[in-house]
């Protein structure tokens, strides 16, 4: 009755094909491990715990070296010793170094080592997570405006020293900068009940433009002459701070973050698909990408409160792992929280031996790094970073 | 237990885009296996009626029931386990595999945190083959041609194990070969569907029942015999046609002789 059209597969192919389309979950007895169709292994499981095996190698040689450079030089053997004798304690590792090399390892460079990871760990996975939530690979962090609110936070405490919070007053004021201006963005992106991609993105970068100024405006007009150099460490970023009691909060909050993006790891896939997709996929756009940005943002507030403004992180590194890993957030969250890590680290090591004793803010030297390989991305593959559509 | 066709119900379904009515008061009813082509000319409002189908245009009036269920009342999970959708195309900003791509359709059956099973595999690669895909499953979706990309699409489809298929206009970047081939594949797929089409020949050729949209009202309704009629065409389209039966398959088969001037 109609037409003939040549069938490529043969018949009993085409009809096994649809059996196991049709079957229901093999709790009712559908034998598809017989089936002759396999799973792509390309890419597959192995190939994925190399890679992170080979980022989690990275992270802990760059941690190492982190707690040997410096300007009291110490071997790595000795800081690896230092911190199996912290570990085991001083029946199992005897201390043989000196004890002040032990104070600099423990109290100065392991804090700062760790702070740089979790800081750099929670770029990544927010910048991976707000690329999927405004749909643009060109997004990071800081599009949403909440890291210059931040460090907008931060200037108007030193300014006029509002607040008292003792020593955390500086990190909790940017943390609030940060969220009032995360509340002014999601105001003005959200029209008629609805945020899309795009009125988030302008949302952000006109309030980063605004909080900008104001922050070069505070500071101009200051009577301090000492500010403008202050203010660096929060537009500029830095892990000079770093101490142990600074550990607690930033670590609480990346479990938290990436534990719950892990777990919604398939519903950021589908945002990738775009809006229409998601929906007809089974995901309620609307309220998820609202959830996700606000979690997003309190992990960027965070962020910039213990280490100010960091660039190029959470806009770099999940290019890098969507290219070794592929797309798929389950995979590449873990991935992206590693190499965030250890290129953080390693940025921050730069950071403060390239001038000794001087110290460079780390923002520099990740912009330094990222912004050309960022540039060398657009040039290579422009179709593939947002060009199409 | 296996996946069973469904029914789709639209009762008096207006949809609206601000003042202006792009669907007035359609009522269609879509019996259990069933193959129904939505014709009409551009704009007639037949992508918009198919949108509110899986849940992305909310009717101004009027219910929409899959498998007697009001989609809008329903969770967008269960929506998206009883309608496949199938849409034009996708944005491809993101460096998805067309294996990547395809396992999006599973999502709304797994809870939170769930892994992949094997039956989870079977189907990927059973939709993969079907599809004939096979030989680009770990290709980036956005290097795919447009009719690949339209293979793809139906595979996710295919793979959310819906009862009720809803394709919008599935055949606009295949040639040929592959509009027969897949309008024969989902003839051959013993499920519901519901497809915009706009070769009427195919549309006569493959689909149990067509439905006229033009203006956003539905103006016929009936077996492709019934509906494709000279005078039909001539209100619907504003074109002169001649009716005719194909020589081998009897199928009614239009052939177009003139169309007044643009302007």
């Amino acid at each position: 009755m109609h037409a003939p059209v040549p069938k490529q597969n043969d018949p009993d192919s085409h009809e096994a094909l649809l059996a196991v389309l049709q079957s229901a979950p093999p709790t009712h007895g559908v034998n598809i491990r017989s089936m002759s169709v396999a799973p792509s292994v390309v890419g597959g499981a192995s190939g994925y715990a190399l890679v992170i095996l080979l980022m989690a190698t990275l992270l802990a040689t760059v941690a190492v070296a982190g707690l040997m450079l410096g300007s009291v030089p110490i071997p790595g053997g000795t800081a690896v010793a230092i911190l199996a004798n912290l570990a085991l304690g001083d029946t199992l590792v005897e201390p043989y170094w000196r004890a002040v090399h032990e104070t600099i390892v423990v109290q100065t460079r392991m804090p700062r080592v760790v702070l740089a990871a979790l800081v750099g760990a929670s770029l990544g996975v927010t910048g991976m997570t707000i690329q999927s939530i405004v749909r643009n690979p060109l997004a990071g962090p800081s599009i949403l405006g909440v890291s210059s609110g931040a460090a907008t936070g931060a200037v108007v405490v030193m300014r006029w020293g509002l607040l008292g919070f003792g020593v955390f007053t500086l990190h909790i004021s940017a943390f609030l900068g940060g969220l009032v201006t995360l509340f002014a963005v999601f105001w003005v992106a959200r029209t008629g009940g609805h945020i899309t991609p795009t009125r988030l993105v302008l949302a952000g970068v006109a309030m980063s433009a605004i909080l900008s100024a104001l922050t070069s405006l505070i500071v101009l007009t200051s009577p301090d002459p000492q500010l403008a150099s202050r203010v660096l460490f929060w537009t500029l970023g830095g892990f000079g701070t770093a101490q142990w009691k600074l550990i607690p909060v930033p670590l609480a909050a990346l479990a938290i973050g990436l534990g719950v993006m892990l777990v919604q790891a398939r519903r950021l896939n589908l945002l990738m698909a775009g809006d229409e997709s998601a929906v007809a996929l089974g995901l309620n756009v609307q309220r998820f990408r609202q959830t996700m940005f606000v979690l997003a943002a309190a992990l960027i507030g965070i962020t910039v409160a213990v280490a100010g403004v960091i660039g190029f992180v959470g806009l770099i590194m999940p290019h890098i792992v969507r290219f070794l890993v592929g797309a798929d957030h389950r995979r590449a969250l873990p991935a992206v929280a590693l190499l965030g890590a250890s290129f953080t680290i390693g940025a921050d090591l730069v950071a403060r031996t390239v001038i000794a004793p001087l110290e460079l803010p780390v923002g520099i030297v990740t912009a330094l790094a990222g912004g050309p390989f960022f540039i060398w991305l657009l040039r290579r593959d422009a179709r593939g970073l947002g060009g199409s559509r | 237990m296996s996946v069973r066709p469904g029914t789709l119900d639209l009762r008096s379904v207006t949809v609206k885009a601000g003042r202006k009515t792009l669907v007035d008061r359609v009522s269609i009813h879509v019996r259990e296996g069933e193959m129904v082509g939505l014709i009409g000319p551009n704009g007639a409002g037949k992508s918009s009626l198919l949108r509110t189908a899986y849940r992305i245009n909310k009717p101004a009036s009027g219910t929409v029931h899959v498998n007697g269920e009001d989609v809008w009342r329903q969770p967008t999970e269960w929506v998206a386990r009883n309608v496949g959708a199938v849409l034009q195309d996708m944005p491809a900003d993101f460096p998805l595999t067309v294996r990547d791509v395809v396992a999006m359709g599973r999502s709304a059956h797994k809870k939170l945190l769930e892994p992949d099973t094997a039956h989870d595999h079977a189907l990927l690669a059973a939709a993969i083959a079907l599809m004939g895909l096979a030989p680009f499953q770990d290709r980036a979706f956005r290097t795919l041609s447009g009719g690949e990309r339209q293979r793809v699409l139906v595979a996710r489809a295919l793979v959310q194990q819906p009862s009720i298929l809803v394709l919008d206009e599935p055949t606009n970047h295949l040639d040929i070969h592959h509009q027969l081939q897949l309008l024969h594949f989902l003839r051959g797929l013993q499920t519901t569907v519901v497809a915009a089409l706009h070769d009427l020949n195919l549309a006569a050729m493959f689909c149990d029942r067509l439905c006229v949209l033009d203006q956003g009202h539905l103006v016929a309704e009936g077996t492709p015999e019934s509906v494709l009629t000279s005078d039909l065409l001539r209100r619907v389209y504003r074109i002169e046609a001649t009716i005719a039966r194909h020589p081998e398959t009897g199928n009614v088969w239009v052939m177009p002789s003139a169309a007044p001037p643009i302007g």
